[in-house]
């Protein structure tokens, strides 16, 4: 009994110690910037490989010198894709005096939007969350910064009608899709827009985690055939949904994945890229590893004489993370303009986050604009589509039905 | 109307199939139960593992199949002798509760590790067994849950014929029956202790390979875990047979519901209506279609 | 030195049966109310302060569930979702039909007590893993019907955003004004659970536990106590969400998934199961683990790795670390922390006379 109340009191004691020693705030020529990941929960395959590349484009940053002369510290907290670590993760941001945050998950981002709201900082939802938060006068402190899913749905429609000869008209498209917020964020747009294009829409939904998806498949292909899949999962189930529908025979040019479902980890999980060949992806941010800033990162790493990260590789989620950093010292750069080199506060670096514009890191960033109404900057997209063994580069950025989104956008708030 | 018929049927063998590994998995919760009373809330984590061990194993070069099969039955088996020692010895005759929560927390440390040890990304397990999918008239199998119905069927038939006539499975039975009295009839307790486990482990070892193979392998394959209740609610706990066909029932509701209630409510039934037969057929036989009943004394 | 009982006697049965009989509980309750609601509160920057309101929540739910399981042995896997239960029915309630907390707050306890008792209703049929598999289907029916009646969720994002609380026209907002509103509701919570099991009801919760069919025999109605029991459990778990809806300012199901169902029944086996202090302790126990791994492995680990790495392994470790210590206390300690402190407690009770 007495051992193990020792035991106990050592652990107590080196508790305290960690503790008092590791509240270290902030210090004077530093921002500090909080992230969210998930490395444990749900979509770890996602975070595994997205936090990395964030940290890699801060400490490039940091070995320039810093924003403006302002080294970043980057704290990243694992909120396991569960909403009360988030919570806490906002609070220990906020004690540490953080100047914005990078918000991981949707359910987490809207448990947050409130909070974010009353202690002025901003966060950012790039890629997931409500869709309605792309308007910067009702959701001043929420930040899609990337394609919201209505975006992604909307230029999904535009890349099938392209696909399939420039009219939708008596066309039918299915949605796949899992059966939680995050899925069903899109079909106001879809449904809209097909009336508006005169295709016959079907929505097959999966429940999450999405492991097996026989069933949906089956009715996709059997039943419904459909001219065109547009499929919006994430974590596990997208590599499940290719093969599943590749082995009921449905030609895989013929589908396309929003933003989650559309990294080469998905592809290998297949079975690799020869079996998912034809298959297209909605990209936020360039793919692959052939632009500047990836090449003044892995020169960074040669210099510490330590070898390329390997999250390199799974590019599509490790490149989302650098754009998200790199919006991010964007933002600290306009406020620090903005503030003529004196420290900003969270309230100056919203400012400079709706100042952004023309900035493009070397085609890895779409040509966005965002201002105080559109926190979305715009909803640009790219495809890219599995050719020969890789994701090859299939058109240019685009946005589609701007005019259908901000309908829904002043309809909803 | 004949399109309607091919669709039910192909939607229905889909569901079969996918039923019998549900099996496959559940076999090795039902073993356990059946032999130690243990309640393995971590069979989904066991699964993982095993489909760790194989992938890496055949991630080096020039490797057969077969070494990577025999890798995971190797580790699975000492990993489940392992278990049985260090873990659940310590926590024999405390309540139900405890050994529930012991395997949730060796579940979390089993998720916990691959991130940090090899690494958290999904890797494939390549099967030589071919991508084509075989048509059994309107339905279409891949040919790897082909092969997970083989395997299932003739763990069903091994497992079967153990427990009835082999004497060790008698032993087992006895054991699982009253420790007391075997161990007064000489019965080396201990011994059949880890046979079962052992056994479990051969078992998650080739659900491994086979849902390894099928979805990939990462941290996320031990969520099959979660599909294993039902089956084994419906089948009984300790009933092999029940594991089998609670999984052909459980996996061919899921099938139809997700292919004929979907498209009505919006999706979303699949999840939920296995749990619904599950509970109605609980009302009518508390302990599952085979489980035995528990007599208990006042 | 501590001598609890010598020297106290009572003269009256109301007296014995008082909640805290003894005049040195008193003193320590009352020693413990002054620490909780002036110096706590007084004293912690607002980020720890939010971590203990967070354990506030979570004791009301692990109460509640500790009695369903603790008290009566039923076990229930549904937990999060009579906490999502409440928290839809209280934010419908609070913005279509604006009303003031101490409204939705009951009404959304009860509204998760009816439901509840239905998904109780397997339980007189049905036990042990198989109980808690059916409590499992409600779990994910209800979050089905959720999911997908807009009336109850509001729409697909299924997130109704829910104003703060307002007390005579004070809003709460501040961590340390939410403190004092979760106290508020943890100490009725605690005062509620103690006094039920102190009371037939309890006690009939207690026999059905160990012997339910001798129970039945000496006249116990189990039908009646069973639901009951799920009712008080689900009406606590009702509660529990509803405040996280306000803490939060925001309701959404996600947030109640089979996870958080699976952490509560942590809490209180973890906590020691049938007792009162078990629930409190495990509760926060559960609910501070994963922060306090990180805030002792970050300055730890932060002299071995760089930040990027560090990360990624300071969340998996956790994650090992959890279970670990999960296995480490059932193995030592499976009556949970509740036995651990009455070992300390008894030790000292005749200390340092124990020989």
């Amino acid at each position: 009994m007495s051992k193990r109340m020792n035991w106990g009191a050592a652990v107590i004691a080196a508790g305290t110690l960690a503790l008092t020693a590791g509240t270290a705030g902030a210090q004077d020529k530093e921002l500090v910037f909080g992230l969210q990941c998930d490395r444990t929960g749900a979509t770890q395959t996602v975070g595994v490989f997205l936090c990395p590349g964030y940290h890699d484009y801060i400490n490039l940053v940091n070995s320039k010198g810093g924003v403006e002369g302002y080294k970043i510290k980057v704290i990243e907290i694992d909120n396991e894709y569960k909403v009360p670590p988030a919570m806490e993760a906002h609070e220990r941001f906020k004690k540490e005096g953080a100047v914005l945050q990078g918000v991981y998950g949707t359910p987490q981002i809207a448990a947050l939007t409130k909070k974010l709201e009353e202690d002025k900082i901003l966060g950012t939802s790039p890629g997931f969350g409500n869709s309605a938060s792309t308007d910067g006068k009702r959701y001043p402190y929420v930040f899609p910064l990337a394609a919201s899913y209505w975006s992604q749905a909307a230029a999904a429609v535009t890349f099938a009608k392209k696909e399939l000869g420039g009219d939708l008209k008596g066309k039918k498209i299915a949605y796949l899709y899992f059966d939680n917020p995050a899925g069903k964020d899109p079909l106001p747009i879809l449904e809209d827009l097909s009336k508006s294009e005169g295709f016959e829409l079907k929505t097959f939904a999966v429940p999450s985690p999405g492991v097996e998806m026989g069933a949906q498949a089956l009715d996709i292909t059997g039943r419904f055939k459909p001219d065109f899949v547009i499929a919006h999962l994430f974590g596990r189930a997208p590599s499940v949904s290719i093969k599943e529908l590749k082995g009921k025979g449905y030609p895989m040019n013929k589908v396309i994945s929003l933003v989650w479902g559309a990294s080469e980890a998905d592809i290998k999980a297949a079975g690799g890229f020869e079996v998912a060949n034809g298959y297209h992806t909605l990209q936020f941010a360039g793919v692959g590893t052939d632009f500047q800033v990836i090449k003044d990162i892995n020169a960074m790493y040669q210099a510490q004489g330590k070898p390329a990260p390997k999250e390199q590789e799974t590019s599509v989620f490790y490149n989302r993370g650098l754009v998200i950093a790199a919006l991010h010292v964007e933002a600290a750069r306009n406020a620090i303009k903005a503030k003529g080199g004196a420290k900003p506060n969270s309230e100056d670096v919203k400012n400079g986050m709706e100042a952004i514009k023309g900035f493009t890191l070397g085609g890895m960033v779409p040509p966005m604009e965002v201002t105080r109404e559109d926190h979305e900057g715009g909803g640009w997209v790219q495809v890219w589509t599995v050719k020969d063994g890789k994701l090859v580069k299939d058109g240019e950025w685009f946005q589609a039905h701007r005019d259908v989104i901000k309908k829904h956008l002043q309809a909803i708030n | 109307m004949w399109d309607e018929i091919q669709f039910g049927f192909a939607l229905a063998v889909s569901g079969l199939s996918i039923g019998l590994m549900y099996s496959l998995i559940a076999l090795g919760f039902v073993l356990v139960y059946k032999a130690t009373d243990a309640i393995n809330f971590a069979q989904g984590e066991f699964v993982m593992l095993a489909g760790f061990v194989a992938a890496l194993v055949l991630a080096v070069k020039g490797m057969p199949v077969i070494g990577a099969v025999v890798a995971a039955l190797a580790v699975m088996i000492l990993f489940s002798f392992g278990l049985e020692r260090v873990v659940l010895r310590p926590l024999l005759g405390r309540p139900v509760v405890a050994v529930i929560m012991a395997t949730i927390g060796l579940g979390a440390i089993l998720r916990g590790l691959p991130p940090i040890t090899v690494g958290g990304e999904t890797r494939a397990l390549s099967l030589p067994i071919g991508d084509t999918p075989i048509s059994i008239w309107t339905a279409s199998l891949p040919p790897i849950q082909i092969l997970g119905v083989i395997v299932t069927l003739t763990f069903l038939g091994l497992f079967t014929w153990f427990f009835l006539k082999s004497r060790m499975g008698v032993a087992m039975r006895a054991v699982a029956d009253n420790q007391q009295v075997a161990m007064a009839m000489g019965i080396n307790v201990e011994r059949y202790f880890a046979l079962a486990w052992a056994m479990a482990g051969t078992v998650s070892a080739l659900g491994g390979v086979i849902w390894g193979s099928m979805l990939g392998v990462d941290v996320h394959l031990a969520l099959v875990g979660l599909k294993v209740f039902p089956v084994v609610i419906l089948g009984g706990l300790d009933s092999v047979l029940g594991a089998v066909i609670g999984g052909l029932i459980i996996g061919l509701v899921e099938s139809l519901a997700a292919g004929y209630l979907d498209p009505y409510v919006g999706g979303g039934t699949k999840d939920f209506a296995p749990y619904v037969v599950m509970i109605i057929a609980l009302m009518f036989k508390p302990y599952g279609m085979f489980g035995t009943h528990r007599i208990e004394r006042v | 030195m501590l001598h609890r009982e010598s020297g106290v006697f009572k003269t009256s049965y109301a007296a014995d049966m008082a909640l805290y009989p003894l005049p040195i509980a008193r003193w320590t309750v009352a020693a413990i109310i002054v620490l909780l609601a002036v110096v706590l509160p007084l004293s912690l920057h607002e980020y720890y302060l939010s971590i203990l309101n967070l354990s506030l929540i979570a004791v009301v739910g692990a109460l509640g569930l500790n009695i369903l399981v603790g008290y009566t042995g039923q076990i229930s896997v549904g937990h999060a979702a009579f906490m999502s239960v409440g928290a839809y029915t209280a934010a419908n309630l609070a913005v279509h039909l604006h009303l003031p907390f101490w409204v939705t707050l009951p009404a959304g306890g009860l509204m998760a007590a009816f439901i509840g008792a239905l998904v109780g209703i397997p339980s007189l049929r049905i036990k042990g893993l198989y109980l808690a598999i059916a409590t499992l289907a409600g779990q994910l029916i209800i979050e089905w019907i959720i999911n997908h009646t807009p009336a109850i969720s509001g729409g697909a994002q299924a997130s109704i955003e829910v104003p703060r609380p307002t007390l005579w026209g004070y809003q709460l907002k501040t961590q340390g004004q939410l403190y004092y509103f979760l106290l508020f509701f943890a100490v009725l919570a605690t005062l509620a659970t103690l006094n039920i099991v102190r009371s037939r009801i309890g006690r009939a919760f207690v026999a059905i536990r160990d012997q339910d069919i001798a129970a039945e025999i000496i006249g116990i109605n189990i039908f009646r106590y069973k639901l009951l029991s799920f009712a008080i459990s689900s009406f606590y778990a009702g509660v529990c969400g509803v405040l996280y809806t306000y803490y939060f300012g925001i309701a959404n199901y996600e947030a109640f998934q089979i996870g958080v169902s699976i952490d509560y029944l942590a809490m209180i086996i973890i906590g020691g199961l049938g007792s009162v202090l078990g629930s409190i302790f495990g509760a926060i126990f559960v609910t501070m683990l994963p922060i306090a791994i990180r805030l002792v492995m970050e300055p730890l680990a932060g002299m071995f790795f760089s930040s990027g790495e560090l990360s990624s392994i300071v969340a998996s470790t956790r994650l090992v670390l959890f279970g670990c210590l999960i296995i480490f206390f059932l193995v030592v300690e499976p009556e949970g922390l509740n036995r651990l402190w009455r070992n300390i407690r008894n030790y000292f009770r005749v200390w340092p006379f124990s020989y």
